[in-house]
């Protein structure tokens, strides 16, 4: 039965919600990063950081069983004690296969600060990933490690192979991370060993394709080369990255006659969709303050 | 719904506890590139069951509770999942349909309408990057994947949300009886 007093209460209920999203979206871009609504953001990361570390922990061993599960179809045709044996032998191989991939992951990290272009003032502090953004359209992780161990925002981020973003917002005990393939993000890059400069941009929704972007057509640049950090300050990003971190290879040059500019497609060396453990390139002195005040109080 | 202090409870346990899965999880599970989005499911199956005035409050809250934890644009995602439990809540309203597999079907059309619209909604508010064809991949791995998961959703969220629904829509099902098709010639074809 048609009631007016219904349907001007829902229409009213859906009015309210709307005007009230719009209201905080209007603040929320209007605001400083010191705002109501970004201290909000970080204390509500905060109190809640205890709870995802935690789910994080317990549901890895579905994650880590979740990467291999396409390949337990082949056991179905097993007898009961045969496939308890397969099982038992599958979440020891889950578990032997995660400790390889970290141990791989971090053995590269510690490859990556032996060359020679890796910038040296840095002290790097290790951490596990423990959210993921939700959508394609942000590219964000959230870190087990915050300012309690020295980590301050603004600071890069790397994974096995290279960067991976640069640290957003900062809690005592998480750190929020914005990939380089979010949408947001832009990395002032040169070109090694050409020398060209640019500034790498993402494509969303394909984080294995990054685009140097700014290049100018008069200078060349070649497949398979190596896209760095450039430490340059330019008009169009500020780079907040230390000079020398590799970001990836040059995969293909899109040349252009009409364009001022030609862009290069590039392959990230870090794998931005699997990252389970990072570090981020503190400053010398913050780490080692932290880690200090950190023993002293244990 | 009833609205009492049980059913803001229970909502609002089911909505953190949906939020943190899908965070901590669900975000790091990738088949073909996308993965499942676990609160749209539930939003749509609590604006299901208890109405649009219920879903357009769950879908806020949720919304809210997602841009607070993840760090993104606040207000985004509450206005995209304001309107899809309202739509939700009003299709069931309107059609009142009581087919068991409807959830699928709803918890899909209900994911692509949330992926298509924060899309627009971001596109327009932030995002100055190139966008690659394979973002139209993921979405549609994830409406295939919500697809499979709304059925379980939904009966989960039916069986926790039962004390405080005003009616139960189960019970609902069971007296609704076929049409007759024997008896006196008048009364053919009449639900009595």
């Amino acid at each position: 039965m048609y009631d007016r007093k219904v349907v001007r209460r829902r229409r009213a209920a859906l009015a309210v919600f709307v005007v009230l999203s719009i209201a905080i979206l209007t603040a929320y871009f209007g605001e400083s990063g010191g705002g109501f609504f970004h201290t909000l953001q970080r204390g509500a990361q905060e109190a809640v950081a205890p709870i995802e570390t935690g789910a994080s922990r317990a549901l890895k061993p579905v994650r880590d069983f979740f990467g291999w599960a396409g390949d337990t179809i082949d056991a179905k045709d097993q007898n009961t004690d045969l496939k308890k044996e397969v099982q038992r032998l599958r979440r020891a191989l889950a578990e032997a296969e995660t400790q390889r991939r970290d141990a791989g992951q971090l053995e590269a990290l510690a490859s990556l600060h032996e060359e020679n272009y890796f910038p040296q003032s840095t002290a790097p502090v290790n951490a596990r990933v423990i959210a993921k953004s939700a959508t394609v359209w942000y590219s964000t992780v959230k870190i087990d490690k915050g300012s309690d161990d020295g980590v301050r925002a603004n600071q890069p981020v790397i994974a096995a192979g290279g960067l991976i973003g640069k640290v957003t917002t900062v809690t005592g005990g998480t750190a929020e991370v914005r990939l380089i393939a979010d949408g947001q993000s832009g990395v002032s890059a040169q070109v090694f060993p050409e020398g060209v400069t640019g500034v790498v941009r993402p494509q969303v929704g394909n984080p294995e394709d990054l685009l140097l972007e700014y290049v100018e057509s008069g200078r060349r640049v070649t497949e398979n080369t190596l896209v760095v950090t450039s430490g340059f300050t330019s008009s169009r990003t500020e780079s907040l990255f230390p000079r020398g971190i590799p970001i990836g290879r040059v995969t293909k040059v899109d040349l252009d006659e009409l364009e001022t500019y030609q862009r290069v497609h590039v392959k990230p060396f870090a794998d931005l969709r699997r990252i389970d453990v990072v570090q981020v390139l503190t400053r010398r002195g913050v780490a080692q303050q932290a880690a200090s005040v950190g023993d002293s109080g244990g | 719904m009833i609205l009492s202090p049980g059913a803001f409870l229970r909502v609002g346990l089911l909505l953190l506890l949906a939020v943190v899965l899908q965070l901590s999880a669900l975000s790091q599970l990738t088949v073909f590139g996308g993965h499942a989005d676990l609160v749209v499911l539930v939003v749509a199956a609590v604006a299901y069951y208890g109405g649009s005035v219920t879903g357009c409050a769950t879908g806020f809250a949720a919304g809210l509770l997602l841009d607070l934890l993840t760090g993104t644009t606040m207000g985004a995602s509450s206005l995209v999942l304001t309107a899809v439990g309202y739509g939700v809540g009003r299709f069931h309203e309107v059609r009142d349909p009581s087919h068991g597999l409807l959830p699928g079907a709803v918890g899909a059309i209900a994911t692509a309408c949330w992926l298509v619209a924060f899309a627009a909604v971001a596109l327009m508010l932030d995002i100055g990057a190139r966008v690659s064809p394979l973002v139209l991949r993921d979405m549609i791995v994830t409406v295939l994947l919500n697809a499979l998961l709304a059925l379980p959703v939904f009966t989960g969220c039916r069986k926790l949300l039962r004390p405080s629904l005003a009616v139960d829509p189960m019970e609902l099902r069971r007296r609704r009886r076929p049409p007759r098709e024997a008896g006196p010639l008048g009364l053919r074809g009449l639900e009595i």
